[in-house]
């Protein structure tokens, strides 16, 4: 038997849990939308789902990844935030996706700090990036506020041209 | 908490995909023949996906694929489960095998414990499986478990298949 188990955290606004079959309705809804056109949509349910899938085995195979992001207020999920380094990823990342009723209130910033501190406190990561469509200035504002800085290009097979932004390290963190 | 329980046979051990498994989903889907039913030919970053996603299917369904894992020397020869993608009309049992461990029997052997596990232990009434008209040699696997075709169903990618039902094997003596 093999378990397997997704740490919570918690921030003053949300709480970041493993994704559920709960949050898919969500999902689809967005990866259905031009929302989802920076992180690889529009795709279809079945193809949101597969892509929900692997970002829990991603937990499993790593022992880390993306969380759902749950609004304390109303139990609303958000989006996910957390730590990426599927096959074919230049580094270990830092990465968020909102979901459009998530989007502007600071959400992806503040879960996203918590997810960095977990990276550096708990897994011992030294450095980590967060790789951004140059289009996206919704996500472009968000690694600025968490004090990333431009830190060169990544052509993805299929996310296409990326830039790189590199997040402060541990100490300066 | 996402549990994934360990299955034996007589030669095989059903385990949950680990991260060592990566290497035996890249050859796997490398090539575009022995994966040509299965989705396949997938560049290696797609094939990591794939084996993301089959460890997510049991933490969002409750059941997913196993590793097959010869017992004699502990090789991982492929892989064998039941999966219901969302937006498919029902699950089905599935099995595949590297090209050169195909012919010992061994996704039959998998599948009868697959399918007592799915009675058993899920307490289904039985197990459903469908294939692609030309994939001989599915239907024949199908066939060898005591599978009837119950109905024919023209599945969401546009493929009419025939859907068999495979019944509860016999107890197998204790391995």
């Amino acid at each position: 038997m093999s378990t397997f188990t997704i740490p919570t955290l918690e921030t003053e606004r949300l709480i970041l849990r493993a994704p559920c079959a709960g949050d898919m309705e969500h999902e689809y809804r967005f990866y259905a939308s031009k929302a989802s056109h920076f992180v690889g949509g529009p795709i279809s349910a079945e193809q949101t789902w597969r892509t929900i899938a692997s970002v829990i085995g991603h937990w499993m195979l790593r022992g880390f990844g993306l969380w759902a992001l749950e609004e304390k207020a109303t139990g609303t999920y958000q989006g996910r935030t957390g730590l990426w380094h599927p096959e074919g990823w230049p580094e270990r990342e830092i990465g968020w996706t909102l979901m459009e009723h998530g989007q502007g209130k600071g959400y992806a910033t503040e879960a996203a700090l918590k997810a960095r501190e977990y990276a550096y406190t708990k897994l011992g990561w030294k450095t980590a990036i967060s790789l951004i469509d140059p289009a996206n200035e919704g996500s472009i504002n968000v690694a600025k506020r968490l004090s990333a800085t431009p830190d060169g290009t990544f052509k993805h097979e299929r996310f296409g041209h990326m830039h790189v932004w590199r997040h402060p390290g541990p100490e300066a963190a | 908490m996402t549990t994934i329980p360990h299955l034996k046979t007589e030669r095989l051990t059903l385990r949950a995909p680990a991260p060592s498994d990566f290497g035996l989903y890249r050859d796997f889907y490398a090539d575009a023949e022995g994966s040509g039913n299965y989705g396949g030919p997938l560049r290696s970053d797609q094939a990591y996906q794939k084996l993301c996603a089959d460890l997510g299917h049991w933490h969002l369904q409750g059941f997913g694929k196993w590793i097959m894992e010869r017992r004699e020397d502990n090789q991982a020869i492929g892989g064998c489960g039941i999966v219901h993608p969302i937006g498919w009309p029902s699950h089905e049992l599935t099995w595949w095998l590297m090209p050169e461990h195909r012919g010992h029997g061994y996704a039959a052997e998998a599948s009868r414990a697959v399918i007592r596990f799915a009675c058993q232990t899920l307490r289904w009434p039985n197990v459903e499986t469908h294939m692609r008209d030309e994939n001989a040699a599915a239907r024949r696997l199908a066939e060898g478990l005591g599978g009837k075709v119950v109905r024919r169903e023209t599945f969401p990618d546009g493929v009419t298949r025939d859907v068999f039902v495979l019944p509860e094997p016999e107890p197998e003596s204790a391995p």
